[in-house]
């Protein structure tokens, strides 16, 4: 089908250049082109995102020296770290000196734990995709089936209540909602873990091999340890997810509306075809791919979800390291975390742009 | 649709149901909540901050002790006795022959010696106490040395009190690590401090077995320690920053130990009778700070106003109540030299204070910024900002992380709060009322006086000889004259409180004492 696609496009061409091929870009060229300008647009992207936390970090009133050393320090001492960090050289050399080391995988060392940028983000990232990625599949499982029911059966009590549901995801503190399940299914109900990926007595059984501490207790057979590690991530993940819900809802509620107005539908309702075919066989096919750039846009929303779930829950995830190092104005964990963000947010962009195009035959 | 929503709620549910009940932690396993934000190394001569010596404290010994209930005795502990000379310029200890590091080696007088000397050449915040000496990367190599296996000489570079070289030597950052271990991960002159950073070296009762930065730290008990396997097996110090979930823990007995539990969750669980309280006193101040760069700060009948702008009593039985006792004297309560009580100079008299300004030259009044050192001192801030208003006082209260500005001398009215490792007045003195230098180029930040900009020569010369003195009934007197002086000149440090830290705990821990000097040792925890 593509090639054929391909061959009609070609032609199209060269009916518009007048019959001439060599005006018309090869198609390879047109494709690198617009590669090369997809990568043009994210460096940038990615150098003005460091510009922008770079600033913001210098006019933050605390001292990255006192980051590292505490408050009670001799002035030996300070002036020793002071030049260690470099921060006696004016600010744009500064800057420029640590895209520098950007570019050749230097993310710099992190004031606050003594390790490289890049060792931490190894440890700690894989438990926020691990986090961010079951909330997805929580909020897609339940939000896509609750807005479409709630388009298809307008006004009826469901409607309402996937509005209420959206509603209170708007509303509430996601800090409040994180305490209180913690309160009930910790405390009161004992069904799950309260703090970190796993209880103390679990920790050193499993080997890190991905990272995903779910995975990699399912690849080593260690099964206790995979229901605990499960136990402590189904909470901070279903109030994420809650959250994601909301939006997807709403939002799978809306497109779903739109398309049970369209004439085909009115068509295929009128030939006789039932409910649930209409919605599901034909609606709900037109709105897959608007719901994969909401999913998409979701999952980058999960992360910044995370700053604050992961605080609650002690979670030891991207989030908290990111606010970490804003409280002690570790710039190089700021930054390394910016731009672990970024680069996650660019990457779903263009994988869901690519899904796109795959999914939508009217974008080729 | 319906069946399928319900199906996906239930399955999640089923999911949930089938974990294993989550269970408290076992009988020879202490768990602490605590806040590791900001710990980037445990190795001993980097550190000198609250919660990371707790956690130095138990992988390494040190050559003498202070037990958490009696700060002036000093015990033995790697050192079984020492001596001083008559002159008072050499210490001379003996080390016990019984002590292994966890590599089997034997803990020698050359690993104490080149702990000292490490830590002095580093030059770490873990040197800050133990520099106070004289002691110079250039000088220590020769006056701290190793007779033999069993004996340390330490030689005084200038004459100094020798118990408070004794106490600075109790601290954690002057835990003995393993020579020869640590110098085989030596890399690029840094004394094996990169691999110390992660990895422990030392002869004290546990081990680290794992470390993660801001999240777990886990301690093994060393079945070949000299005072005895400790009863714990396992210690596991785990970052819960959020205070309403350590509670939640707390309660639920998955955690033993709690650090940084909340104002609002202390009152909770006060209430709760399989929780004590220990409020451990600590050695420094909650105090207004006044910048004496400022001209209207200046005038002592401004400063005097302050003493009785804030109504301390009021914060006192809540938000205070497990954070500080009320104290207004420089010496802490229970040191040489300090009052018999809590010597109140100054109560909350609106009336006065107006006067006072008026005196001062302000009839209508006094506007200026306030700022608190940082988030816990904020409620503080609130507190002094309102009682403030009605004894003519305007503070416009600007919250964030202002220590840095306080450091520069940036700032006009502070709330800041305070905290010292020995344990003798001549440290928060030190703190307080030292000033060599009042230039703006000296850059004292470590004086809090120098901050507020004031130097007064008598207090100096009283806190160097409080230093040199070796005679207790004289360093008495000593203090209660600086005490005097301090507390008639209207200082611009403010002093209202005592800091007290407060470590919950689960009734069925015994043992565990929180430590006024933070070096809080878990060998003789047990749990019932």
């Amino acid at each position: 089908m593509a090639s054929a696609d391909l061959t009609s496009k070609q032609e199209s061409r060269h009916s518009r250049a007048g019959g001439f091929a060599d005006a018309a870009p090869h198609p390879l060229t047109s494709l690198l082109r617009r590669l090369a300008g997809r990568a043009v647009a994210i460096v940038t992207t990615l150098l003005g995102l460091l510009f922008l936390t770079f600033s913001m970090g210098r006019l933050l009133p605390a001292d990255p020296v006192l980051a590292i050393t505490g408050a009670e320090v001799s002035k030996e001492v300070y002036d020793r770290v002071y030049n260690e960090l470099g921060l006696g050289q004016p600010i744009w050399m500064q800057f420029f000196s640590y895209v520098g080391k950007v570019a050749t995988g230097d993310l710099g060392t992190a004031a606050t734990t003594g390790q490289p940028i890049l060792t931490d983000l190894m440890t700690i990232f894989p438990a926020t995709i691990e986090l961010a990625i079951i909330a997805m599949i929580i909020g897609a499982v339940i939000g896509i089936p609750l807005g479409v029911t709630a388009a298809v059966r307008r006004g009826t009590i469901i409607d309402h209540i996937a509005r209420i549901v959206a509603l209170a995801g708007h509303s509430i503190p996601i800090f409040w909602t994180g305490l209180m399940a913690l309160f009930l299914f910790y405390a009161k109900l004992k069904l799950v873990g309260a703090s970190g990926r796993i209880d103390v007595f679990y920790e050193g059984l499993v080997t890190p091999m991905t990272g995903f501490l779910l995975i990699d207790a399912a690849l080593q057979g260690q099964w206790d340890v995979f229901h605990n590690a499960l136990g402590h991530i189904i909470l901070p993940a279903a109030i994420l997810g809650y959250y994601s819900v909301a939006y997807i809802s709403r939002m799978s509620r809306s497109f779903m509306l739109e398309q049970l107005s369209q004439e085909y539908i009115i068509t295929a309702r009128a030939k006789g075809l039932g409910t649930r075919k209409v919605v599901w066989r034909h609606a709900f096919r037109n709105i897959r791919v608007q719901l994969l750039t909401i999913l998409a846009l979701t999952f980058g929303g999960l992360l910044e979800g995370a700053v604050l779930i992961e605080t609650v829950f002690g979670w030891p995830g991207l989030g908290q390291y990111l606010t970490r190092g804003l409280q002690m104005n570790d710039m190089n964990v700021v930054m390394g975390s910016v731009l672990t963000i970024g680069a996650v947010f660019l990457t779903i962009n263009i994988l869901s742009d690519v899904l796109y195009r795959i999914l939508d035959p009217r974008t080729r | 649709m319906l069946k399928q929503l319900l199906t996906t709620i239930a399955l999640t549910g089923a999911l949930m149901g089938a974990q294993p009940a989550f269970a408290a932690s076992p009988p020879n396993m202490l768990v602490i909540g605590t806040n590791l934000t900001g710990i980037r190394t445990l190795d001993p001569a980097q550190n000198n901050a609250r919660t990371v010596s707790e956690l130095i404290s138990n992988l390494y010994d040190n050559l003498v002790q202070l037990s958490p209930d009696d700060l002036k005795t000093l015990k033995p502990m790697l050192a079984t006795k020492w001596e001083v000379s008559a002159d008072g310029k050499i210490i001379t200890l003996t080390l016990r022959d019984d002590a292994v590091f966890q590599s089997g080696n034997k803990v020698t007088a050359e690993d104490a010696a080149w702990s000292i000397q490490r830590v002095i050449k580093m030059g770490q915040v873990g040197s800050t106490d133990v520099a106070l000496w004289g002691f110079t990367p250039e000088n220590v190599e020769k006056l701290v040395r190793a007779k033999d296996d069993h004996t340390l000489e330490i030689e005084l570079p200038q004459s100094v009190n020798t118990d408070l070289v004794l106490y600075s030597l109790a601290g954690s950052s002057i835990g003995i690590v393993d020579k020869k271990t640590v110098l085989s991960h030596e890399a690029n002159g840094d004394f094996g401090g990169a691999w110390l950073s992660a990895n422990s070296a030392g002869s004290g009762p546990f081990s680290l077995a794992q470390w993660r930065p801001n999240d777990v730290a886990i301690f093994n008990a060393q079945p070949k320690y000299w005072g005895g396997k400790p009863a714990m097996a396992r210690v596991v110090a785990r970052h819960i920053p959020e205070s309403g979930n350590l509670r939640l823990q707390l309660e639920a007995g998955d955690v033993d130990v709690g650090q940084y539990v909340a104002s609002g969750d202390l009152d909770a669980l006060s209430t709760n009778k399989d929780m004590v309280i220990d409020n451990v006193p600590g050695l420094g101040f909650y105090y207004i700070a006044l910048n004496q760069k400022d001209p209207d700060l200046q005038k002592p009948k401004v400063r005097e106003a302050f003493q009785h702008a804030f109504d301390w009593k009021a914060i006192s039985g809540n938000i205070m109540r497990y954070t500080g006792f009320p104290w207004q004297s420089m010496i802490p309560r229970g040191m040489i030299g300090a009052p018999d009580e809590a010597a109140a100079h100054y109560d909350y008299d609106p009336a006065k204070a107006k006067q006072l300004l008026a005196e001062a030259g302000y009839p209508n009044g006094l506007k200026k910024v306030l700022n608190p050192s940082g988030a816990p001192t904020l409620p503080f801030a609130e507190a002094l900002q309102a009682s403030a208003r009605a004894a003519g006082f305007d503070l416009d209260l600007v919250p964030g992380e202002f220590t840095p500005a306080f450091r520069e001398r940036k700032f006009e009215v502070l709330l800041g709060n305070s905290g010292a490792r020995l344990p003798d007045p001549f440290a928060v003195a030190t703190q307080y009322a030292f000033n060599p230098d009042n230039s703006d180029e000296a850059r004292l930040g470590s004086y809090y006086l120098w901050r507020t900009g004031m130097k007064v020569d008598e207090l100096n010369t009283l806190i160097d000889q409080s230093m040199r003195e070796r005679d207790t009934e004289k360093r008495t007197e000593i203090f209660k004259k600086m005490d005097g002086i301090y507390s008639g000149m209207a200082s611009p440090l403010v002093i209202f409180f005592q800091r007290t830290d407060p470590y919950v705990m689960r009734a069925n821990v015994k043992g565990y004492h929180g430590h006024t000097t933070w070096s809080t040792r878990w060998h003789d925890v047990t749990k019932e």
